[in-house]
């Protein structure tokens, strides 16, 4: 059974490509990309260290406005993207395996779970500005709009990635082991960032 | 090979999923909590969505097989994170 | 053998070469280096950002911004104490802020070099020379026309102040897109001119980048003009990408072959600045 793809282009060697769980050094994915993620957390933690710094500083104010939200709502949204990253997970692993269909199948459920969560995002933001919580309504609001926006941001970049996820899948010529793993760690990112500010927004008192 | 590991990712998106329901039972706390009990709950918070995050990390990010440098550098930042989220939140709570 | 395989080879010097002097060594790269104009354009960027850090930071204060809280009365009282630094400040910049275009142009010729389609570096070129205008040439001309005249209306002085001001922050919006362009022209390069990591750091840049809108919002608190998030963390990260992206370029320039095919790689630094022995072979 002929196991070997072409790597693409800017790849100098002509050896065939791995395809077995042994990556070429050892890491998911391209390395560039764990630097973005990586920092990206950082910055993310700097954001939630400053919310954290003033919650307790007017803890009434907070406390109040958290009520608005609906935890079983943000509950649901979490289990969505922790889903989305089972998929796509299972898609990354299809695709070790060269079974393209099943990888497919799993890209293409990633992203209508992604979808779902930007439509309960929106449902939820709509819900909460019609019961007079904007952003510019207590400083808890604030940041949950400013968190909540630039996570669905990073999610909408992630389509991005999943875009190109399907067109790597698709063709022959472009499978490339490297990119599909990149792509997925990108999508893990961004489930374990809305994690955490699930836990931040919606739990922390 | 591949059925035993979607039996581990499966296994491991359950736990996150227990992990995140378990949040419902924390939910039982009002307005009049305690600081005290308020401080355990974010505490509380913090550390098992850190765990979740280690958890996605080491399954779905595979980087449980990975390099030893990388393995040590996730982990090194997950600490990172829950020293400053920590540390934020008592600092706002002691000097606020 | 494809041309990613070589190397830019290192040439060691004998003990008594005269380009081992300073002086003639830079004479005859003025002369006969076929890549000083990116040289000089390097070193424009490096001395424009040193310049612009004294003048904004330090002479000007215009960095940190000002509150935006104040009211009039503040804002006239800041820029009495700021009042000499501002004009001589400001002076400098109008002297010599036109350096701040060879960043624009190398990172234009950058994108020149890779595989993408050139207009990449035409859009970035546009719109980089457009945002130097809202982007700073109108904070350096609001704050010196403020300083100008301290005798004028309060309420007028708060105006050009809160102008200022908004200008900067509120031009972010160009950076962001630039930033964009120039990690899609990398992530699509065939031609390694940059690592990918430093797309992902564009993007990371640009990111940071939106998180300034809301600063026409607030005018407290960590998301207003001089906010936690929206200044000082924005900072702390164009700060480190500033860095590796005038490294980035030093790097580009060493590497650069002026040809149209796959960037070499840069030499392998020699293991020590090893001493030639006496009596080697020139």
């Amino acid at each position: 059974m002929s196991t070997t793809f072409d790597p693409p282009a800017e790849a100098a060697a002509a050896a065939p490509v791995d395809w077995d769980r042994a990556s070429r050094d050892n890491v998911p994915g391209q390395p560039d990309i764990w630097l973005f993620v990586l920092f990206e957390t950082l910055v993310f933690a700097g954001y939630f260290g400053f919310y954290l710094y003033n919650r307790p500083r007017h803890p009434g104010a907070y406390l109040a406005a958290q009520q608005e939200l609906h935890l079983p709502l943000g509950i649901v949204e979490t289990l969505t993207l922790l889903t989305s990253s089972l998929l796509i997970a299972r898609s990354v692993e299809a695709a070790r395996s060269q079974q393209w269909n099943t990888a497919l199948r799993n890209a293409y459920a990633t992203a209508s779970c992604g979808v779902l969560f930007l439509t309960l995002k929106v449902i939820e933001w709509i819900s909460e500005a019609r019961a007079g919580n904007t952003p510019i309504s207590n400083e808890f609001f604030s940041y949950y709009y400013f968190l909540t926006g630039l996570h669905l941001l990073h999610l909408l970049i992630g389509f991005a990635f999943l875009g190109v996820l399907v067109h790597r899948l698709r063709g022959p010529a472009a499978r490339s082991r490297e990119v599909i793993e990149t792509c997925g760690v990108y999508w893990h990112t961004v489930d374990y960032l809305w994690v955490l500010i699930f836990a931040l927004l919606y739990v922390v008192r | 090979m591949r059925n035993a590991i979607d039996r581990r990712l499966l296994s491991a998106w359950l736990v996150l999923c227990a992990l995140t329901l378990l949040y419902l039972v924390i939910d039982h706390s009002t307005a009049d909590a305690g600081e005290t009990r308020r401080a355990l709950i974010t505490v509380a918070a913090v550390v098992v969505s850190l765990a979740k995050v280690r958890i996605i990390m080491r399954e779905f990010m595979d980087v449980r097989h990975a390099a030893r440098w990388l393995r040590g550098l996730t982990d090194g930042v997950v600490a990172l994170v829950a020293v400053a989220l920590i540390g934020s939140y008592a600092a706002g709570a002691a000097w606020g | 053998m494809s041309s990613a395989q070589i190397a830019v080879e290192r040439i060691e010097l004998p003990a008594d070469s005269p380009a081992r002097r300073p002086l003639a060594k830079l004479a005859w790269h003025w002369r006969n280096n076929p890549k000083r104009e990116l040289w000089l354009a390097w070193y424009a960027i490096v001395a424009f950002y040193q310049m612009f850090f004294i003048v904004f930071f330090l002479i000007t204060r215009a960095q940190p911004p000002g509150k935006p809280w104040w009211n009039s009365t503040q804002v006239v009282q800041w820029f009495d104490q700021m009042h000499n630094g501002l004009l001589w400040g400001f002076a400098v910049i109008f002297l010599l802020g036109g350096m701040s275009a060879f960043s624009t142009a190398l990172i234009a010729y950058s994108m020149r070099r890779m595989s993408v389609s050139p207009a990449f570096a035409y859009s970035y070129l546009i719109m980089y020379s457009l945002a130097a205008v809202p982007g700073m040439l109108l904070l350096c001309v609001a704050l010196t026309a403020g300083a100008l005249r301290p005798d004028r209306d309060p309420e007028l002085i708060h105006a050009i102040f809160d102008l200022a001001f908004v200008s900067f922050v509120g031009t972010m919006g160009v950076f962001l897109i630039g930033s964009v362009i120039w990690m899609v022209a990398i992530l699509l390069d065939k031609n390694r001119v940059f690592p990918k990591w430093f797309a992902y750091l564009n993007l990371c840049n640009a990111l940071t980048e939106v998180v300034i809108a809301p600063a026409c919002i607030f005018k407290r608190g960590v998301f207003s003009w001089n906010g936690q998030i929206s200044w000082w963390l924005d900072m702390v990260v164009f700060g480190i990408y500033t860095g590796a992206f005038i490294g980035q370029l030093r790097t580009m320039i060493l590497r650069e072959d002026v040809g149209t095919g796959p960037l070499p790689d840069a030499a392998p630094r020699p293991a020590a600045d090893a001493a030639v022995p006496a009596g080697a072979a020139a």
